[in-house]
């Protein structure tokens, strides 16, 4: 490469940066100094109505009044968060950008499935209030009674019944724990396949399917039309009837939580931003802690428990640790 | 199935809460504004005004909310017509006959024939929705693959008549459309014709590529013409005009009858709603026209047709919503997330507690469908004046306005680059006798039949006639169909005959 700076030219350059960096340097430093002196926003990388815009909506105010700046809801849905989980981390670390997202199951099937270009170490979760389950349900006119009759009717012929399902789910992880338990192999049952949890309930409640699993907490509005079977999980959940998973496969049974939902942040955060780091954790403590928070979100049916960033980011490791044992599982059926 | 009490109360609701009626005219005009805006779909004016409506009590707020959804219905389907832009996939069909008539000089009549059928289509659907809420909403949940399946391949029909003088080039667009539309992650997870971008996959952006293949590729098309519609004296704005479209569309009883029918039931079933119930209501009644052969060339009743089943898929959405608290679309997904914010959880128990408010929902609704006509009848006179801007501003500035409509839609670049991309396709195919709408069907349906297909593959176990046997309505459905189309046929071939005879004596 060829050097045609002279010593005039240099010597502008020069001055013309130093000039920069005095113009410059004090509105940074006021702009680090007041953090937040200008609106947040919250990617949430889903459409508006699920579950994670309507948590970002209903607790936006009191995060807002906590943290004293407006908050703006941007919905980046797509490709599984695939899309907003990237678009997230693209923005810059300095605060004004906070993530509202269902961490697990997506963030570790974008690395593990999706060959995204992130890694479980770049975001830091503050909270992850909602800790959703799979809800193993029929519908509520559906001969099959119980968790054992299910479990009878596959063990004598695996393919009786039609079971409604979301494909690489941490759903279809929990099933395949199941029938590993029960020697029924999981290749020679009959799933059947849809895109959402929704249509997979609809389909349980009307019947359409013989059984299905899914998350539980989307059943709630369906309650009368499904008759549950079985919780995944160590304890009773959300009143549901039928057995808990470790009633039918013991104490020590494995099982993986479904969406584990909440408020997550860059990691690097933590050394290039410490300031607004703990100002944005201190004000998702003070609003989830918040009696009139409380209040609104459970009317809602929405979570808003207080964990903490390490029980939270331990949750999500541990999923996350699970769904790497079941890889192939979740590549597709 | 009408309770009186209930009704009472909900008079008692509506007239105790005159704050509600101060929300209908506004919500009626941002609908219509956002709706005629391409790429602004009724869901992104619906979420755009949820914010405020949590300030509202709750009648008020169910009020503005679904009168932004009844104006944005109609709303769409005035690009559809003037400037053969689907901004929504519920205007395609409207599309096919609408713009044209607009091109013909019969814009007012076009645009006066759209509201009236909408009107009416929205108030048919709510008077069904409020004797059939219960029944309905329980066959709709019974609803498995095999049926949905049935109801894709009825869409698909509609390719026979798409295809214009070559059937084989309409079949083949068709198929390119389907495959198009398997683009992405099926059901069943498997990644199919991504190129390893993305965003493809959730697929095609279904709203961006429809709007290149329709109207961006006609505007290019265009580009040597100085006027939308060529005959200086035809471009006259008249109200009167207007008017007489709005008689002429209650000329069609039986059309809008048949529209408001298709467009409740099929708006009824979450997940399909009124961008297949458009498609399927001008497939029937062309077939069932006599004058059949001159749909898609400007005539009134395939307007009709797509208006009156786009409209009342509303009412269908509503009672799916209302009874089952679950979300057809985008829009009633907001109504329900309106819902929660005031505490309130749709469902059955919903419709149980709250008959009073259901029904005051409905009544309010009769109230923004009536409302509409005359709110509507002003929007598309002054929306009419698109025809007499030189097509030398116009084609620049509704490309723009469509670039970031599809930007807005997408939330991502991907929007802009999908419409250039369909619309140079688009012209591409106009050029060479392959007709664009026939793609766009096919991209519309191809996911759905795909995907209802493999599941009816998965739940049967590959035994299709056996689980065939056990779903009397999907067997119903073929067979209508293939009565359906036997009659037309038979129908075809007695007016042929008689044309012959009538010639021959001649």
């Amino acid at each position: 490469m060829a050097h045609n700076y002279n010593r005039r030219s240099a010597l502008k350059l020069g001055a013309g940066g130093l000039a920069a960096a005095t113009l410059a340097s004090p509105s940074i430093l006021r702009a680090q100094s007041g953090y937040p002196n200008r609106p947040i926003n919250i990617v949430v990388p889903f459409d508006t109505g699920g579950y994670n815009d309507r948590l970002a909506r209903a607790f936006a105010p009191f995060l807002q009044e906590a943290l004293g700046q407006p908050l703006t809801i941007i919905n980046r849905g797509g490709a599984g968060a695939l899309l907003g989980h990237t678009f997230f981390l693209q923005q810059p670390d300095d605060g004004y950008t906070i993530l509202c997202t269902s961490a697990a199951p997506y963030i570790p099937l974008n690395i593990l499935t999706q060959n995204a270009q992130f890694s479980l170490d770049d975001y830091y979760m503050v909270n992850l209030p909602s800790q959703d389950y799979t809800l193993m349900a029929t519908s509520a006119g559906s001969s099959v009674q119980s968790i054992d009759d299910v479990l009878a009717a596959l063990k004598a012929d695996p393919g009786s019944l039609s079971i409604g399902i979301q494909p690489a789910s941490a759903d279809l992880v929990n099933l395949s724990i199941l029938l590993d338990a029960n020697e029924i192999p999981l290749d020679s049952v009959r799933l059947v396949t849809y895109d959402g949890g929704g249509p997979t309930r609809n389909a349980v409640a009307g019947g359409v399917v013989d059984i299905g699993l899914v998350g539980g907490e989307g059943f709630l509005p369906l309650a009368e039309q499904i008759r549950p079977l079985l919780t995944f999980d160590n304890r009773q959940r959300d009143n549901w009837e039928g057995k808990i998973i470790t009633d039918v496969l013991g104490a020590d049974a494995s099982f993986v939580n479904g969406s584990q939902r909440g408020w997550g942040l860059h990691a690097s955060m933590q050394q290039s931003n410490p300031e607004a780091f703990q100002t944005l954790v201190a004000a998702i403590e003070t609003a989830s802690k918040n009696p009139a928070a409380i209040e609104a979100l459970t009317n809602q049916q929405l979570a808003t428990d207080w964990y903490g960033p390490e029980e939270s980011n331990a949750m999500l490791r541990r999923t996350s640790q699970v769904m790497e044992q079941y890889i192939e599982l979740l590549q597709g059926t | 199935m009408i309770e009186i009490d209930s009704v009472n109360g909900a008079f008692a609701l509506l007239t105790s809460n005159p704050e509600a009626w101060l929300y209908l005219l506004p919500g009626l005009l941002i609908g219509l504004v956002f709706g005629a805006m391409p790429g602004i779909s009724i869901t992104m004016a619906m979420a755009f005004a949820l914010p405020a409506t949590l300030y509202m009590d709750f009648l008020p707020a169910i009020v503005f909310l679904t009168a932004i959804y009844t104006g944005a219905g109609f709303g769409g389907s005035v690009p559809a017509v003037l400037m053969n832009i689907p901004g929504t996939s519920s205007a395609v069909a409207t599309t096919f006959d609408g713009y044209p008539m607009a091109r013909a000089g019969r814009h007012n009549e076009a645009l006066g024939v759209a509201l009236a059928s909408s009107v009416i289509g929205c108030l048919g659907s709510y008077i069904l929705l409020l004797f059939l809420i219960a029944p309905v909403s329980r066959v709709v949940l019974k609803l498995g693959p095999l049926e949905m399946f049935a109801v894709a391949v009825w869409g698909m029909l509609l390719l026979g008549s798409l295809a214009g003088s070559f059937i084989a080039r309409g079949l083949l667009a068709g198929v390119f459309g389907v495959l198009l539309g398997t683009v992405g992650m099926n059901t069943a997870g498997f990644v199919r014709g991504t190129m390893d971008i993305p965003w493809l996959l959730d697929g095609v952006p279904h709203i961006p590529a429809m709007m290149g293949l329709l109207a961006a590729s006609q505007l290019i098309g265009l580009i040597n013409t100085t006027y939308l519609i060529e005959d200086e004296s035809a471009r006259k704005i008249s109200f009167g005009k207007i008017i007489g479209g709005v008689k002429l569309a209650l000329s069609y009883p039986t059309i809008i009858a048949r529209g408001s029918a298709i467009g409740t039931i099929i708006g009824s079933i979450p997940g399909v709603g009124s961008s297949i119930s458009n498609l399927l209501s001008y497939s029937e009644t062309k077939r069932n026209a006599p004058d059949g052969d001159t749909f898609g060339q400007g005539n009134p009743k395939g307007v009709i047709a797509a208006e009156a089943a786009n409209s009342s898929s509303e009412g269908g959405a509503m009672a799916t919503m209302l009874a089952l608290g679950i979300p057809g679309g985008g829009a009633t997904a907001i109504l329900l997330a309106a819902f929660a914010m005031h505490n309130i959880v749709g469902g059955p128990s919903f419709i149980a507690n709250n008959k009073d408010i259901v029904y005051a929902v409905i009544f309010s609704n009769f109230a923004q469908a009536i409302l509409l006509l005359f709110v509507g009848l002003g929007f598309v006179y002054v929306a009419g004046y698109v025809v007499r801007v030189p097509l030398r501003f116009l084609i620049p500035s509704v490309l723009v306005v469509s670039t970031f409509g599809a930007y807005a839609i997408e939330g991502s670049s991907s929007g802009p680059i999908t419409l250039w991309i369909f619309a140079v396709l688009g012209w591409a195919m106009v050029r060479y006798g392959y007709p664009p709408a026939a793609a766009v069907v096919g991209l519309l349906l191809g996911s759905l039949l795909e995907g209802n297909l493999l599941r009816t593959n998965q739940i049967s176990g590959g035994d299709f006639i056996g689980y065939a046997m056990e779903r009397p309505v999907a067997v119903g459905v073929f067979a209508l169909m293939l009565v359906s189309i036997a009659l037309s046929a038979w129908s075809k071939r007695k007016r042929a005959r008689a044309v012959k005879l009538r010639s021959e004596a001649s």
